[in-house]
C-alpha cells in the first residue's frame, strides 16, 4: 500500500511536470491522478476505480475507424473488460490524420489517447512535450517490453518510455499463384534475393502480364536499401550510396517491362490494390497491412484467382526474415486529466489481450510471437503457408523516429520522381539528394 | 418607421452622428466575421515571420532570421521563380482566350447560350475532379492529348512528356489552369462588349473602318476597366493558385511545378516551421500587393488620359 502511494505522488510530480512544461493545457490533471491509483494490471479493475466509482470516458483519436474493424474490435474489448471506463472515439479520414492530431494537441484539447499513424512524428510530440512519460507505469503494471521484439524501442527517448506499439506492420512478398502455375514455375520461396527476385520477375513478364508491381513510393527503393538495418534514410554522410543497386534494379525492369511504367502509374493514379487484384501481377512487394484488405477483395469476387504470401525477398548477404516495417503507436496526451484510465487503456491495447484481438481480426499486433501468427494466419480466406510467411528475424523500421524525417522524406519523394522518370541520372539525383539531406540536418 | 423610433429615444445625437451608427451597424457582422477570420490571422502571422515557433512551443523572437533562411534557400527561390513563370503565362494565355471567346460569342449565332455555359463549366466544376481527368489525358503513351498529336503527325519521340517531364510538367499546369479561368473572364468581358454603344462602330463603319480597325480603335480601348479587372484577378488567383497543382503534380517532378503556395504549405505542415511559413507568406503577400497597387497607379492615369 506505502509502494502504491509513494508511485501515486511521484506520477502525480511526473505529469505536474509534464503539465508545466506543455504550454496551456490542462490545469488540473495533478488532482485527477490522485484520485484513482493506477491498479489495474490485467484490466480487473480492482480497489481505486471502483471503489470511487466513477465512469470515466477517455477520448481517443485514430483514423479511418469505421474501415478498419480490428481497432474497434478491441476498443470494444477493452470497455467490456472495464466497464468503469468509456471510450469516446474520434474517428479522422486518414489522409487529414496527422495535421487533424497536431491542430488538436497545440490546441490544447481534451484528447487523452492518441494512436500515432507516421512513427517518425513521435519525435516531434515528444520535442513539443506533447507526451506523457509512461516509464513508471511500465515498471508498476510489469509490462514486459520485449514482447515487442523491439518495436517499441523506438519510443523511448532519453531512457524514458513516451508510448508503446500496438501494431506492427512489415513488408512481405505478395503472388498471384494463377500466372506461377501457368507458366510451370515453382512459387516463390521464403528464402529469396533480391537477385533472384528479379530474374524470377523477368521468366513471368510478357502476354500482358508483369512479373511484379511496384508502387510509385520512394519506399520501393529505399527500403531495400535499409533492409540490413546498416543506414536509415537519414544517412547522407553514405551518399546514399546503399540505394543505387535497388534504383538500378527498378530502371533495368522498368525498361525491360518486367514492372508497370512510373510515369503511366503516376498520371492514372494507379492504386496497388486495385493494380494487384487485377491479376495480371504475379508479384508485389508490400506491407502487410494489404493482407486484410486483399482477403476480402477475393471474398467480394474482385480478385479472381489464388494468392500466396513470401517472406520478402532479402539483399544478398543479409538473412532471410530481415524485413522492413512500421509500427503504430498509442500514446497519452500530457495534458490528459485521466491518466491512470489512459494507461489502462493503452496498457490493454498494446498487452496480450488487445494483440489477441488484433491478431484474431487479422492484423499483426505489435506484441508477436508465433502464436500469434498463427492465429492471423488461421482466419478464414488467408492463403496457406502465411504462417511460415510471416516469420521475421528483424524489422528495421522503415523511417528512424527522428528529427527532420518529414522533410527529408519530402526530398527523397523529389528525387524518387527524377530517376523514375528519367529526368535525371541516379548519380546527379543521389548527389543532388546527399546536398539537399545535409544542409536539412545541418541546417 | 425606424428613424422616427430613433429620434424619439436620442433627440441630442446629431444625424450625422445616428446616420453614421446606422451605417456602421449594418457592416458590423461582416467585419466581425472579417475581422476574426481574416484580419486577425493576417496580423499574427505579420508576428509570426518574426518569431521562431512550432505552433505548441514557446515563441522565441528571431527577428529577421527567418527571412534570412528563405533567402538562403534554394527553394524557396526557385519556388518564387516558378510562381512567376506560372502567373506570367497563365495571366497572359487567360485574357488573350477569355477575350477572343467573348468577342466569339457576342454575336447571334446558334446555341449561343450552350456555348456559353459549356465554355463557363469548367470555372464551377470541381478541381478534384478535373485534375484527375487531366491527368489522365496527359499520360505519356495512351494519353487522349498525344494520341491526338499521333494522329496529326507528330513523330513518337517528339510527343511531350506532359507532367512526367521537367519540362512539360508547367506548360501542362498551366494549360489547365487557362482552360479553367477562361470561361469566368469571357463572361466578365461580355458584359463589358455588350456596353460599349452600337453608334460607335455605325460611325466607324460609315467613315470606312475595317473589322479589325474597329477591334483595335473602339473595341479594346473600351474595354479598358475589364482589362484592369481580369488583369488583378487573374494575376492574384495564380500568385495563390494551389490545389489544382498539388492533385496534378503534387509540385513534381523534382520540383519542377513547385510554386510559392506549396512551399508555404510544406514549410506549415511537413517542418512545422510557422515563423518561417509565415515569412514565405508575408513574401507573396508583398508581391500580390505591390502588382495590385501599381496597377491601380496605371488605371488612374489611364482613366485620367482617356
Amino acid at each position: 500500500m506505502k509502494m502504491k502511494r509513494i508511485a501515486a505522488a511521484g506520477l502525480t510530480a511526473v505529469m505536474a511536470a509534464s503539465v508545466l512544461t506543455a504550454c496551456g493545457g490542462a490545469t488540473s490533471s495533478s488532482s485527477g491522478s490522485t484520485g484513482t491509483s493506477s491498479s489495474g494490471s490485467t484490466g480487473t479493475s480492482s480497489s481505486g476505480s471502483t471503489a470511487s466509482g466513477e465512469q470515466v470516458t477517455l477520448k481517443v483519436s485514430l483514423w479511418d475507424a469505421t474501415s478498419n474493424p480490428a481497432d474497434l474490435a478491441a476498443i470494444e474489448a477493452f470497455e467490456a473488460a472495464n466497464p468503469d471506463i468509456k471510450i469516446d472515439l474520434i474517428d479522422i479520414p486518414s489522409n487529414d490524420y496527422n495535421t487533424k492530431l497536431n491542430t488538436m494537441l497545440n490546441g490544447g484539447s481534451q484528447l487523452d489517447v492518441f494512436f500515432i499513424k507516421q512513427a517518425d512524428s513521435t519525435k516531434s510530440f515528444y520535442d513539443k512535450g506533447q507526451l506523457l512519460d509512461l516509464t513508471d507505469y511500465i515498471a508498476e503494471s510489469g509490462v514486459d517490453l520485449s514482447g515487442f521484439n523491439g518495436t517499441a524501442d523506438g519510443f523511448a527517448f532519453n531512457g524514458k518510455q513516451y508510448g508503446l506499439p500496438v501494431r506492427t506492420d512489415y513488408y512481405v512478398l505478395y503472388y498471384n499463384k494463377d500466372l506461377f502455375d501457368a507458366k510451370g514455375i515453382a512459387y516463390p520461396s521464403n528464402d529469396m534475393t533480391w537477385t533472384e527476385f528479379e530474374k524470377l520477375a523477368g521468366e513471368l513478364s510478357g502476354d500482358g502480364n508483369y512479373g511484379a508491381y511496384m508502387h510509385t513510393w520512394q519506399a520501393m527503393a529505399y527500403n531495400w536499401g535499409i533492409q540490413d538495418g546498416k543506414n536509415t534514410v537519414l544517412s547522407y554522410e553514405t551518399g546514399y550510396d546503399f540505394v543505387k543497386p535497388y534504383y538500378e534494379m527498378l530502371l533495368r525492369m522498368q525498361d525491360a517491362g518486367y514492372i508497370q511504367d512510373y510515369g503511366q502509374l503516376k498520371s492514372g493514379n494507379i492504386h496497388y490494390s486495385g493494380a494487384f487484384a487485377q491479376g495480371n501481377v504475379a508479384m508485389m512487394p508490400m506491407g502487410t497491412w494489404f493482407l486484410g484488405t486483399m482477403k476480402s477483395k477475393v471474398e467480394s469476387g474482385e480478385a479472381k484467382f489464388n494468392w500466396g504470401v513470401a517472406t520478402l525477398p532479402h539483399p544478398d548477404g543479409v538473412e532471410a526474415g530481415y524485413t522492413v516495417g512500421a509500427s503504430t503507436p498509442l500514446a497519452i496526451n500530457s495534458a490528459t486529466k485521466n491518466a491512470d484510465a489512459a494507461w489502462r487503456f493503452v496498457e490493454f491495447m498494446t498487452g496480450e489481450e488487445g494483440s489477441a484481438v488484433y491478431a484474431k481480426e487479422g492484423y499483426i499486433p505489435a506484441r508477436s510471437d508465433s502464436t500469434i501468427l498463427d492465429t492471423v494466419a488461421a482466419n478464414e480466406g488467408m492463403p496457406e503457408g502465411l504462417a511460415e510467411a510471416l516469420q521475421t528475424k528483424n524489422i528495421v523500421p522503415d523511417r528512424p523516429i527522428a528529427d527532420h524525417v518529414g522533410d527529408v522524406d519530402l526530398v527523397l519523394g523529389e528525387q524518387h520522381s527524377m530517376i523514375m522518370l528519367g529526368e535525371a541520372t541516379i548519380d546527379d539525383a543521389l548527389a543532388d539528394l546527399t546536398s539537399q539531406v545535409k544542409d536539412i540536418m545541418e541546417g | 418607421m425606424a428613424n422616427k423610433t430613433i429620434q424619439g429615444t436620442n433627440r441630442k445625437i446629431s444625424l450625422n452622428t445616428r446616420n453614421t451608427v446606422v451605417g456602421l451597424s449594418f457592416i458590423l457582422p461582416n467585419f466581425i466575421g472579417f475581422a476574426l477570420f481574416t484580419l486577425g490571422p493576417v496580423v499574427f502571422s505579420f508576428i509570426l515571420s518574426f518569431m521562431k515557433w512550432d505552433g505548441f512551443t514557446e515563441m522565441t523572437f528571431a527577428g529577421l532570421k527567418n527571412f534570412q533562411k528563405i533567402f538562403g534557400d534554394k527553394k524557396f527561390l526557385e519556388s518564387l521563380g516558378h510562381t512567376f513563370y506560372f502567373a506570367f503565362f497563365t495571366v497572359l494565355f487567360s485574357m488573350t482566350a477569355a477575350l477572343a471567346l467573348a468577342l466569339l460569342l457576342n454575336r447571334k449565332v446558334k446555341f449561343v447560350n450552350f456555348f456559353r455555359s459549356s465554355i463557363f463549366f469548367p470555372y464551377v466544376a470541381s478541381v478534384v475532379a478535373i485534375s484527375c481527368v487531366w491527368k489522365a489525358m496527359f499520360m505519356e503513351n495512351g494519353g487522349v492529348i498525344n494520341s491526338a498529336l499521333q494522329m496529326i503527325g507528330f513523330a513518337e519521340d517528339m510527343l511531350p512528356g506532359w507532367i512526367a517531364s521537367t519540362k512539360w510538367a508547367m506548360p501542362a499546369v498551366i494549360i489547365v489552369s487557362v482552360w479553367r479561368n477562361m470561361g469566368y473572364f469571357m463572361i466578365i468581358y461580355l458584359a463589358a462588349l455588350q456596353d460599349i454603344p452600337t453608334s460607335l462602330y455605325e460611325a466607324a463603319e460609315i467613315d470606312g473602318a475595317s473589322k479589325w480597325q474597329q477591334f483595335v480603335r473602339i473595341t479594346f480601348p473600351m474595354l479598358t476597366p475589364s482589362h484592369f479587372f481580369v488583369f488583378m484577378m487573374l494575376t492574384i488567383n495564380s500568385f495563390k493558385t494551389f490545389d489544382m497543382i498539388f492533385l496534378m503534380t503534387e509540385g513534381g517532378p523534382g520540383t519542377a511545378t513547385q510554386l510559392l503556395s506549396m512551399y508555404i504549405y510544406n514549410k506549415a505542415f511537413i517542418s512545422w516551421d510557422y515563423g518561417v511559413t509565415s515569412a514565405a507568406s508575408m513574401i507573396l503577400f508583398l508581391i500580390v500587393a505591390t502588382i495590385t497597387v501599381l496597377q491601380f497607379r496605371v488605371e488612374k492615369k489611364f482613366n485620367d488620359f482617356m
